[in-house]
């Protein structure tokens, strides 16, 4: 494994929770690790932004990669915590069309709970 | 199996913007607990209804075990017999497909004969009585039965088998199929079968009005779909113009992202049109040009004739004057102002409603068509009613266009300069400055790293008293290209007419630089403005944001024209309110950090801005604008650094109330990236992948430019304090 990500894991679903900085490597570092978890057979992923404060577009592209994949394994992913600058440059790249994004992490698992994500 | 296309749709790299709507509409039927389940999309025409109706067809034909989908599209050429047999085969071949997983069954043309047959080898004997019972209704031509035998179909299929979803494209036009002749529509008996428990149904349609007509039979959901939002329009058009190999430029994208309102198929025609023709869009005029003539005589032109088929003048009449009134007018009052009767008015007016581009709201008649239609009626209006030429009304709709297009460029992106410019004009009070900071050309070659050195001797001009300005706009009517601001004042502190002078001023506030051909136009446009002035003293000057080709300089300075750029203008703005040259030249505070090639070195940049940023009093969110907008420029500038071990410079000016960033490395332009790189693509819809840096940082900073030095490339980030 190139590196840890925090993360918490449940019995369908997971909460992976980047660093301060998302770039190249940090990116990769969630790239693996979405990889293994899909492996697993978890499909069910929350994206809580609340340590991060930067966002770099390397890193956006590897999120951006992240979620296809995931999409392509008929998954879904949800992002919280998000700084209003990320929110912001989520919005530039489009991601926001495609992401659901909550307040809170308890908010998007509550979310994942309800299990209504998909008629977002 | 490989997945055929049963009902034609576009190209998938021609398919844009849709997949929320798609995903939305999927999950619902995926989803729909309810024992039934109606969902209306409305859209204007050619707005991709279709699109996605087949779309949703062919994912569920291939994808699902169930709702066994049918797509059913109303023709308004078939009487209510035609209708009720079509419906039923269409229905019964396309179950049958289904079931078998046989797209070809689904494409056949099939008789009622050979349909019987089929429906009795896969054992459908509940339908083979109801395909009987047609043929002895077509017999005694009891229409009213023949049409409720039709929709009953789809229910006695759901009863003995999976529930069968029926995607009904154009179902308005069940409003031109009588149930007899002279009689009602079909579209009630149409709903009366669709309402039965198990049921389920997506129909497609132009307008809201049918939906008041029927809507008492079944409570369903309304999706509106509307045109694309700019930022897929121009994802569309940069892909199309890529794959056509047409050259383009972003911001014209945009605005015709608005003019076509984001509709994919005029999208497409423009790109189409523009490979055929061979012309580029690249500039506003390209772009005005190409969108006209499509407009006229090309494909979108004679789809609309096609299938607005104006009978006479009075339909455009009718139109124009809807279009005149934007809150609606009556039927009355257009009666009163056009020559017509009340019933000719009436039938010209459900004709117009039926195409799309009137409403009748209880009485008031609205415009409800596009902007490409507007124009479309407009050039119609103009030959056919005003008498111009096709060439005058050409020129007419090419000039408004034009106009449109150059307010839409200069609000869009930098009205700004034009403000800063007026201010600074009446600034003008007799103050000595450099003569170098009107002559672009010599100051790039002396201007480096935030300062311009000046000689001892370094010569001046006096600046004049000015005593009024104003734009050009009533002056120049019809008269396209950058706005020029006419300032009117006095010299050598002298109120007499041999002091009097003018400065004619051209701004160029988009994001090129200005070149020959604008040079020429403000030559031509200070040629015809001079004329309505008495001094004789004129000085003329151009602005341009983004500074200006060689052969523009060279131009100007043959005619004497003075030349400055955002760098030059932001140094005489500083002159005239410090009042001290050299307070220009020394910025109040500076910092700079070098930055050696080492990973996350970018990190020491945003520290040091996010402390100065603090201090000077920007807001939480404007630092961490910065910081992320510091962040991109930083690795952009590593990234294309000449030398793999290259450092970076950064340096930060607190210029009060703007903090300006220049970062700086020793490499190529940093732009390529965010026009080569390669793009990604979730559910068709393109996201690049790469090459977001410019763009965020443009977002994020109110100012970016790139500057090429030698030997390295330099961008400039300015943020401004906001005041209050």
């Amino acid at each position: 494994m190139k590196g840890k990500v925090n993360i918490k894991e449940f019995n369908d679903h997971v909460i992976l929770y980047p660093d301060n900085y998302i770039n190249d490597i940090e990116g990769d570092k969630l790239d693996y690790m979405c990889d293994y978890l899909l492996k697993k057979g978890i499909k069910k992923f929350v994206i809580d932004f609340s340590g991060t404060e930067l966002i770099n577009s390397i890193g956006i592209s590897i999120l951006i990669g992240i979620i296809e994949k995931v999409k392509r394994h008929k998954g879904v992913v949800l992002f919280s915590g998000l700084r209003k600058v990320n929110q912001n440059i989520f919005n530039i790249v489009g991601l926001t069309k495609y992401v659901p994004i909550y307040r809170t992490e308890r908010e998007a698992v509550d979310e994942l709970r309800g299990n209504s994500v998909a008629m977002k | 199996m490989e997945r055929e296309v049963i009902f034609s749709v576009c190209p998938d790299n021609e398919f844009f913007g849709r997949e929320r709507e798609m995903e939305y509409i999927s999950g619902r039927i995926r989803n729909s607990f309810k024992p039934s389940f109606g969902m209306y999309l409305l859209g204007r025409r050619w707005i991709g209804k279709t699109e996605v109706l087949r779309r949703i067809y062919h994912r569920l034909f291939w994808e699902s075990s169930e709702p066994v989908p049918v797509y059913y599209r109303f023709r308004d050429y078939y009487g209510t017999e035609g209708f009720a047999e079509d419906y039923i085969k269409e229905v019964v071949k396309q179950y049958i497909a289904f079931t078998r997983r046989d797209p070809y069954i689904a494409r056949d043309d099939i008789s009622l004969d050979k349909l019987e047959r089929l429906v009795v080898k896969c054992g459908l004997n509940r339908i083979g009585g109801l395909i009987e019972r047609h043929r002895e209704i077509k017999k005694s031509g009891d229409t009213i039965t023949a049409i409720k035998n039709a929709v009953s179909v789809p229910r006695i299929l759901t009863q003995g088998g999976p529930p069968v979803l029926l995607i009904l494209d154009d179902f308005d036009l069940t409003e031109r199929i009588a149930l007899y002749r002279g009689g009602p529509s079909i579209a009630r008996e149409l709903m009366e079968g669709l309402s039965g428990k198990g049921m389920l149904f997506l129909a497609g349609s132009t307008r809201r009005t049918i939906l008041e007509d029927v809507a008492f039979c079944f409570p369903m959901e309304v999706m509106e779909l509307k045109g694309l939002d700019e930022d897929t329009s121009i994802s569309m058009m940069v892909e199309m113009c890529r794959e056509y190999e047409v050259d383009f430029d972003t911001e014209i994208h945009r605005f015709a992202s608005k003019k076509l309102s984001g509709n994919p198929m005029y999208i497409k025609n423009i790109v189409w049109a523009s490979r055929r023709t061979g012309r580029n869009l690249l500039t506003l005029k390209d772009f005005v040009d190409l969108y006209v003539a499509e407009l006229i005589e090309g494909n979108i032109g004679y789809l609309f004739r096609s299938t607005f088929a104006f009978r006479g003048m009075l339909e455009p009449m009718v139109l124009n004057t809807c279009m005149d009134l934007p809150g609606g007018v009556s039927v009355d009052e257009l009666v009163e102002r056009l020559p017509c009767g009340q019933e000719e008015l009436k039938e010209v007016l459900a004709g117009l409603a039926d195409s799309g581009l009137v409403e009748d709201d209880c009485g008031i008649i609205r415009w409800t068509g596009d902007e490409v239609q507007k124009d479309f009626v407009s050039y119609i209006h103009e030959t056919g009613v005003n008498g111009k030429t096709p060439e005058e009304a050409t020129t007419f709709i090419v000039c408004r266009n034009l106009k449109d297009g150059f307010n839409f460029q200069g609000i869009r992106i930098h009205g700004k300069v034009r403000e800063e410019v007026s201010e600074l004009i009446k600034g003008f009070n007799g103050q000595g400055v450099f003569k170098i900071l009107f002559n672009n050309g010599e100051f790039s070659r002396r201007y480096r790293d935030g300062r311009f050195l000046a000689g001892e001797d370094e010569e001046k001009i006096t600046l004049p008293q000015i005593a009024g300005y104003f734009n050009t706009s009533r002056l120049e009517i019809g008269e396209n290209g950058p706005p020029i601001i006419i300032a009117h004042g006095f010299q050598n502190d002298r109120y007499d007419a041999g002091n009097e002078v003018i400065w004619i001023v051209g701004i160029k506030e988009t994001l090129s630089k200005v070149h020959v051909g604008d040079v020429e136009n403000f030559i031509r446009r200070s040629h015809i403005l001079r004329q309505n002035f008495r001094p004789l003293r004129t000085v003329k000057w151009i602005i341009g944001r983004e500074g200006f080709t060689q052969e523009a300089l060279e131009r100007m300075e043959l005619e004497g024209i003075y030349s400055s750029d955002a760098t030059q203008l932001d140094i005489i703005k500083g002159i005239l309110r410090d009042g001290r040259e050299e307070t220009l030249f020394v910025p109040v505070k500076e910092f700079e950090v070098v930055l050696p090639s080492s990973r996350k070195a970018e990190l020491v940049a945003v520290r040091a801005v996010e402390e100065i940023g603090e201090e000077m009093g920007f807001d939480e969110d404007s630092v961490d604008q910065i910081k992320t907008a510091v962040v991109e420029a930083c690795i952009n500038a590593f990234e294309h650094s000449r030398i793999k071990s290259g450092k970076v410079r950064v340096r930060f000016v607190d210029g009060r109330d703007r903090l300006v960033i220049y970062i700086q490395n020793s490499g190529v332009d940093f732009r390529p990236s965010f026009v080569l790189n390669s793009s990604g693509r979730m559910n068709g819809k393109v996201l690049h992948k790469r090459g977001w840096g410019i763009e965020l940082m443009k977002n994020l900073m109110d100012e970016v430019r790139f500057e090429e030095l030698k030997g390295g490339t330099r961008i400039v980030m300015v943020k401004y304090l906001k005041k209050g």
